[in-house]
């Protein structure tokens, strides 16, 4: 159930920097050449946390994972399920204005074939 | 123009009675005693969450009422969890301009009246739209850049549990800390989680308190040497680094080139251990030690108070409470102090002549860095 076209994001056409779609001009550079295309809808885990205390109207345990695409582009995304591990590779997608971990997460030592 | 305090008074941190602005009159009022009650003319005031936490608003007023100061000019300054250091930069910079003679800097907050996942939600609003939207939390976000850190340089987790140790081990003397009783490391690390891999005891309290200094023009013994600030991208996905705060070093290295310093001239700090990995970020930002070092200063307490560079000997954010507002003020009273000869119990064995004070507003994202020196002979930038 991951994106099947890939995850949206905006790519800057002047310093190449790819990043989560965000209101406005280039994060990294300033410009406003900036345009929508899709990367796959695949990131590996750097960090994640499992909070037993969460700001109000977010259940606990509540689960962040942070994301790392192809091209550097980075994703704060919610695990609904267990904790994904540190370096495993995970599916994301996009719901609403939130990213969610859609599964448990590939040990990056055994990847699934493609 | 030169600038000194010449006052610094912390009040008690910890679960109050009191409201916000009683708590602010409370430190107020001992330091325009301390100051000799010479006249004010400028009163700035910072708070984080006054209206959300502290259910006051229109500070300004409601403390120059209390404090007979209707007299003075006056404004609120916000920059979050920095907000008591942003307050001691403004009132610098207009006493620096000439714009005022004396100034009374007050900065406190009220957090113990609202319930917990309340504060946390109301602390939130400080992240991007999109870490507020996933449910992130200050303990959370610090979690993963401590995860980040412990990945990258392969340091020894315990360093964490060290931080809190240290900090607490220092708040015993603290006659104002929320903390004043040692942890050992076996009580950090079976605390319970927040964020996994943060522990209740890795991470700084929910607190009431405020803190103020008296600032006037020319030197003293605790003169203004520098100050600096930096900001950064707002998101943690859209820093550079994960690892190291850019507004941090950003605002150190301001805090240097104002001062005309090397952090080798530095001789302590105090530094925003909103949670205990900050202590090792913070400690790299600043310059003290290299990317990756921080962890095993503090395994072999070089930062301890007889340590070669001693890092929150007051007990830190950890020991002595974080009233978000008045957190980086009350770094500047314990700087202020210890230049000043005034610490008491938290006295440095080797009388400290340079102290530097960090302040970080939201995760990372404003930091104000500021640099004081004890004698007369010091020229503010």
């Amino acid at each position: 159930m991951s994106e099947p076209n890939g995850l949206l994001v905006n790519g800057c056409t002047n310093c190449h920097s790819r990043y989560l779609p965000r209101p406005g001009r280039c994060p990294r550079c300033g410009s406003d050449r900036v345009s929508p295309l899709r990367i796959p809808a695949r990131a590996t885990v750097l960090a994640a946390t499992e909070l037993s205390v969460a700001p109000a109207g977010f259940a606990t345990p509540h689960r962040l994972a942070l994301l790392e695409a192809s091209d550097g582009v980075r994703i704060l995304a919610v695990a609904r399920g267990p904790l994904p591990a540190l370096g495993s590779v995970v599916n994301v997608m996009r719901d609403a204005d939130v990213y969610l971990v859609v599964d448990e997460g590939t040990p990056v030592a055994s990847p699934k074939p493609p | 123009m030169p600038v000194h305090v010449s006052a610094a008074v912390a009040g008690r941190v910890g679960r109050r009675p009191e409201g916000l602005i009683d708590l602010l009159v409370e430190v107020g009022d001992r330091a325009l005693d301390l100051a000799g009650r010479k006249p004010v003319d400028l009163l700035l005031v910072g708070a984080m969450a006054a209206g959300a936490l502290g259910e006051t608003e229109n500070l300004v007023p409601q403390l120059a009422d209390r404090l007979n100061l209707e007299g003075a000019s006056g404004v609120r300054v916000d920059a979050a969890s920095a907000s008591g250091a942003a307050v001691f930069h403004t009132a610098v910079q207009e006493l620096a301009a000439g714009r005022a003679v004396r100034a009374l800097v007050l900065a406190g907050e009220k957090m113990t009246s609202q319930p917990v996942a309340e504060v946390t939600r109301v602390l939130a609003r400080s992240l991007a739209p999109s870490e507020q939207a996933a449910g992130a939390s200050m303990p959370a976000l610090a979690a993963l850049v401590a995860q980040r850190y412990t990945s990258r340089f392969g340091s020894d987790p315990a360093a964490f549990d060290a931080v809190t140790v240290q900090f607490r081990r220092s708040a015993q003397g603290n006659p104002n800390a929320q903390f004043p009783t040692p942890v050992s490391r076996e009580e950090v690390a079976s605390s319970r989680v927040i964020a996994s891999p943060l522990r209740l005891l890795h991470c700084s309290a929910i607190s009431d308190g405020a803190a103020a200094v008296v600032l006037e023009r020319g030197t003293g013994p605790a003169t203004v040497l520098g100050i600096g600030q930096g900001l950064d991208a707002l998101a943690l996905v859209d820093r550079t680094e994960l690892t190291s705060f850019k507004a941090s070093r950003t605002a150190a290295q301001r805090a240097y080139e104002d001062a005309h310093l090397t952090r080798k001239e530095v001789d302590f700090a105090e530094l925003h251990d909103a949670f205990a990995p900050f202590a090792l970020v913070d400690l790299e930002d600043m310059g003290f030690c290299g990317a990756g070092e921080a962890a095993a200063w503090f395994l072999d307490g070089s930062t301890g108070p007889d340590g070669r560079f001693p890092v929150n000997p007051s007990g830190g954010l950890l020991g002595r409470g974080h009233p978000v507002g008045a957190s980086g003020l009350l770094q500047l009273v314990e700087v202020a102090r210890q230049l000043r000869g005034e610490s008491g119990s938290l006295a440095l064995p080797r009388p400290p002549k340079i102290g530097l004070a960090q302040s970080i507003g939201g995760l990372g994202t404003h930091v104000f860095v500021t640099l004081l020196g004890a004698g007369s002979g010091e020229v503010a930038g």
